[in-house]
C-alpha cells in the first residue's frame, strides 16, 4: 500500500550530539555525520544522533568512519560490516539520500554533513540493521539455482563462450539489496512484488543456457504483481554499488514474456 | 523470532531522506500528466457537447476558453499531452531494451522535458499564428 508518511512508532526524532568539537578545533579536521538510531530494549521512537569523526585518524570511506565512531566515542553504535572491499554487500545503507555500500563510498563525495540511515523501508532490527527476512524469502521463491531434467554429465555442465558472456551483468550481483530498497514500487508493494535485486537473479537463471526450466521460471513471474509492478523508476539502476543494471534486466524478462507469447 | 517483536519494529524512512533524482521525478511527472489528461478530456467533451448545442451554449463554453484561466488550462492540457506522449515513446524505447545506460536515461530524461516545453510553444505558436487571433 502507498503510505508516504512514516507509522507513529517510526516517527524519527532529534536525538543528541556526542562530541562537538572545540570551537578554536583545526578547521577541515572534524567531520560531521549524523546517524540514525533505534534502541529495541528502551522502545523509544528512533532518533539521528550527530558524531564528528577526526578525519586525520580516520580512513576515507564512509565504513571507516562508522567503525571510528564505534571504536572511539560510542560502542553501542550497531551495523552489519564483513569485508569492507564492496564484494560480500553487508554494509549497504542509506548514505547522503542514496543507496549505497559504506566500505565502496567515499566520505569526500558527499558534501557536508554526511546522514546515514539504515536500508529505507525496512523494518529495523537495530540502528543501521534492518531485517531482511522478507528480501531473502524472496530470492529463494525464484529457486535460484541450476534446475535440469537431463542426467547429470559425468564431468561438468558445458556451455560456450558466448553463452557464459550472457551472464555477464548478472552474475555480479552480491544481493546488497541497495536497488530493492531504493524502488518506491518495492516500497509500496514488497509483500507482492519481487523487487529489482531477486528479478535480476531471476533473468540471471533465465539467461542460463544449462538452466532447463526456462518456461517454467518465467510462467513464475506471469503476474500483476511479482514482475509487473516495475514501472521503470530506475532507482535501481541509479543505486547499484556494483554498476549493474536490474532496471535492464527486468526489461529483459518483460520481453522474453512477450517474444514466448 | 516472535511476531511480537518484529511487530514493534519501526519502519525505516524512505521518501522522507532520499535524494531526489531526474529520473525518479519523470516517473511521477508521467502519472501525473496522465492523470490530468482525464480533466483536459472532460473539458474537451465539453466543448464538443456545447457545439451540438447549438451557437448559445458554444458561446459560453468558448467565452470561458477565451478567457485567462481558459487559456492557462488549455495551455497546461497541452503539455500535459505532449509530456505523457513523449514519456510514452521513452517507456517504448525501452521496452525494445535499449536506452538502459547510465547516460542514456538521463539523456532520455532531459529530452523529454526539453521536447515537451519546446512543442507545446510550438503548438500554441502555430495555433495562433493559423487563427490569426489575440
Amino acid at each position: 500500500m502507498v503510505e508516504f508518511t512514516l507509522p507513529k512508532n517510526s516517527k524519527v526524532t532529534k536525538g543528541k550530539s556526542w562530541n562537538p568539537p572545540a570551537k578554536n578545533a583545526e578547521p577541515g579536521r572534524w567531520r560531521e555525520y549524523r546517524l540514525y538510531r533505534y534502541d529495541p530494549d528502551t522502545g523509544e521512537n528512533p532518533r539521528v544522533d550527530t558524531y564528528w569523526v577526526d578525519m586525520s585518524d580516520c580512513g576515507p570511506m564512509v565504513l571507516d568512519a562508522l567503525i571510528w565512531i564505534k571504536n572511539n566515542i560510542d560502542p553501542t553504535l550497531t551495523f552489519r560490516r564483513s569485508c569492507r572491499e564492496g564484494v560480500c554487500g553487508s554494509c549497504s545503507m542509506n548514505v547522503d539520500g542514496t543507496n549505497t555500500l559504506a566500505c565502496t563510498m567515499h566520505a569526500e563525495d558527499a558534501k557536508g554533513a554526511i546522514a546515514i540511515y539504515p536500508l529505507p523501508h525496512m523494518p529495523v532490527i537495530k540502528d543501521l540493521v534492518p531485517d531482511m527476512t522478507q528480501f531473502y524469502a524472496q530470492h529463494r521463491a525464484v529457486e535460484p539455482w541450476l534446475k535440469t531434467d537431463s542426467p547429470t554429465p559425468q564431468k561438468e555442465w558445458r556451455q560456450s563462450r558466448e553463452d557464459r558472456e550472457k551472464l555477464n551483468g548478472l552474475y555480479e550481483c552480491i544481493m546488497c539489496a541497495c536497488c530493492s530498497t531504493a524502488c518506491p514500487s518495492y516500497w509500496w508493494n514488497g509483500d507482492r512484488y519481487l523487487g529489482p535485486a531477486v528479478l535480476l537473479q531471476a533473468d540471471r537463471w533465465i539467461e542460463d543456457s544449462r538452466d532447463e526450466r526456462t518456461g517454467e521460471r518465467l510462467d513464475d513471474l506471469e503476474d500483476p504483481f511479482r514482475l509487473y509492478r516495475c514501472h521503470t523508476i530506475l532507482n535501481c539502476t541509479k543505486a547499484c554499488p556494483k554498476g549493474l543494471n536490474p532496471a535492464e534486466a527486468i526489461a529483459s524478462l518483460k520481453r522474453k514474456m512477450v517474444e514466448r507469447a | 523470532m516472535s511476531n511480537e517483536l518484529e511487530a514493534g519494529r519501526p519502519l525505516s524512512p524512505h521518501l522522507q531522506i532520499y535524494r531526489p533524482m531526474l529520473t525518479m521525478m519523470m516517473s511521477i511527472a508521467h502519472r501525473i500528466s496522465g492523470a490530468s489528461l482525464a480533466v483536459g478530456f472532460a473539458l474537451l467533451t465539453w466543448w464538443l457537447v456545447a457545439i451540438s448545442m447549438g451557437p448559445e451554449a458554444y458561446a459560453c463554453v468558448a467565452a470561458f476558453f477565451g478567457s485567462l484561466i481558459g487559456r492557462a488550462l488549455l495551455l497546461l492540457f497541452t503539455w500535459a499531452l505532449i509530456h505523457h506522449m513523449l514519456g510514452g515513446i521513452r517507456h517504448l524505447i525501452w521496452d525494445t531494451g535499449a536506452g538502459f545506460s547510465r547516460t542514456s536515461i538521463e539523456v532520455l530524461a532531459w529530452a523529454t522535458i526539453t521536447g515537451s516545453i519546446v512543442l507545446t510553444i510550438l503548438v500554441w505558436v502555430v495555433g495562433y499564428g493559423i487563427m490569426g487571433v489575440s
